[in-house]
């Protein structure tokens, strides 16, 4: 029995759709909006890593009883798990740089994109709900760094500190990746691999958050990677799992920048 | 052919350290002193122009992320594996190596630094210190370095880094009361991560970990001491940093007895 609860196809959520899709393996969807704290209601399932996972909010899988979360690494359990596709490159230092690429996406790139879209999308919204109630609801999420980032978000001031900073934080890892995408067709090397969905999920959104930053003009290798990924049926597929009709806006705090600096 | 580039047997540079000796591949060692900033020095930025350590070279391959570097050791080199085959136990092997290394290890080390890279750097000329930090390729580095060097961690900062680490010690406890490793039965890559991190706990935190309190983590600690791989690595540190290690032999059971074996 498998089960993938997650939201609109995009960021974290999109990863395990996307991976699932590759692999042609049916699950039972169980859709849920992280912006209405859904999945921190008591039926919610979750488990200690679940809670503490350092991309605060995203999808849960739920594999024969196992809760499995974390994205990257739910990737890494779907490719070791299930047949079809191998998403895995077979050779060490191929595998060597996924999960490196895996490390960056989540600890560098991550962040600052869920920022971004946070300040663009979800800041708006959580304005023109009820105030109080709002902060009621906040006030009793746990552990304390998840509350802390819907927190901040409320608090958000109207000026742009916080997305000059974000934007400042792409850039050294959106530099790696055009130049990596610039020497070979995959984020690991000549296999494609979950790297690629990993930082896909991460990055569409990108040349409408940061044109200045990734575009056709400033990175043309990770447009025509953005490309190449839009073209498998696996993308097309999870994309219209989409019930907004605008999967790209949806967006929830996501790993917290490094505290030393 | 191996060749590590590594400090200490502690924190990043451990982790390689224990994987290679755990495996028993041998592997040409490049001690550098991070305290007197040999990483950042242009003979090592040729082999890693992040200029962090460690890096490993393996034939044409170079390696400069110490947690991927490890499950690269494990699966490149023959001796016993270090990762459970079972896909639910290898997630959580990497999940609590992230926890390990985004969440434990930054509120530690930033205490750490405070408290004894930071003094022990002051040592030496503030002009001289300043040009090397200045060196330093990497921003977010060169940061750390600025705060740990001038003392710029604020309170508020600091305050935040012990409640984290207070916090993840009793997670850990809690997790080592239910499974003897950290991915169930058998030792793995997630033991040697958690080992580098956590060795001194004991010392640095003699109010938060001990027998009475963390009495798993103490255990485990302990464990994982005795084994060969972590003495053989250990014994390669020159500080007493690394010597701090020797607080984990266990005290003897009873009283020494006289004379020979029976």
């Amino acid at each position: 029995m498998l089960e993938l609860y997650h939201w609109e196809p995009n960021i974290f959520f999109l990863k395990p759709m996307l991976a699932l899709a590759e692999k042609g393996i049916e699950y039972t969807g169980h859709y849920f909006d992280p912006t209405n704290f859904e999945q921190f209601r008591p039926d919610f399932p979750a488990n200690r890593e679940s809670r503490l996972q350092l991309e605060r909010e995203g999808p849960v899988l739920v594999h024969d009883g196992a809760i499995i979360a974390s994205s990257f690494f739910m990737l890494e359990y779907i490719a070791e798990t299930f047949p079809g596709p191998t998403l895995l490159p077979t050779e060490p230092y191929e595998r060597y740089r996924m999960h490196s690429w895996g490390q960056i996406v989540a600890l560098s790139l991550g962040g600052a994109v869920a920022a971004l879209g946070c300040e663009r999308y979800l800041v708006p919204a959580l304005r023109s709900r009820p105030a109080a109630q709002l902060r009621a609801q906040i006030a009793t999420i746990e552990p304390l760094e998840r509350r802390s980032a819907w927190a901040a978000l409320v608090a958000a001031s109207d000026d742009d500190t916080a997305a000059r900073a974000a934007r400042s934080r792409l850039a050294l890892p959106v530099q790696r990746l055009e130049a990596a995408l610039g020497g070979s067709p995959w984020l690991a090397g000549t296999q494609y691999s979950i790297a690629d969905i990993d930082a896909f999920a991460m990055l569409n959104a990108l040349p409408t958050l940061a044109p200045t930053i990734v575009g056709q003009r400033s990175t043309p290798h990770i447009s025509a990677f953005l490309e190449r990924m839009h073209a498998r049926p696996a993308v097309r597929a999870a994309m219209a799992l989409s019930r907004t009709g605008r999967p790209a806006e949806a967006f929830v705090p996501g790993p917290e920048a490094s505290r030393w600096g | 052919m191996v060749t590590l580039y590594h400090w200490e047997p502690n924190a990043n540079s451990g982790k390689p350290m224990l994987t290679l000796a755990e495996k028993g591949v041998g592997y040409e060692s490049h001690y550098l002193d991070l305290l007197k900033f040999d990483q950042h020095q242009p003979e090592y930025l040729r082999i890693n122009p992040d200029g962090t350590i460690p890096a490993l070279v393996h034939g044409d391959r170079v390696l400069t992320e110490s947690t991927p570097m490890m499950e690269y050791i494990d699966e490149a080199f023959p001796g016993p594996p270090l990762r459970p085959t079972d896909p639910r136990a290898r997630w959580q092997m990497r999940w609590w190596m992230r926890f390990f290394d985004a969440y434990f290890a930054p509120s530690l080390s930033m205490i750490g630094w405070s408290v004894f890279i930071g003094p022990a750097a002051r040592q030496r000329d503030p002009a001289e210190l300043r040009a090397a930090v200045e060196r330093i390729p990497l921003e977010s580095r060169r940061i750390a370095w600025r705060k740990a060097l001038f003392n710029e961690f604020s309170e508020e900062e600091l305050t935040e880094s012990r409640r984290r680490v207070v916090f993840a010690t009793g997670v850990l406890e809690a997790h080592l009361s239910q499974h003897p490793y950290i991915c169930g039965e058998a030792y793995s890559l997630g033991d040697i991560n958690g080992f580098n991190l956590g060795y001194a706990l004991p010392l640095s935190q003699p109010e938060r970990c001990n027998d009475q309190k963390t009495p798993h983590i103490m255990e485990w600690l302990r464990k994982i001491y005795e084994r060969p791989a972590t003495r053989a690595t250990w014994a390669k540190g020159r500080t007493q940093m690394a010597a701090r290690v020797g607080m984990l032999e266990r005290a003897a059971a009873g009283p020494k007895r006289d004379g020979g074996d029976a």
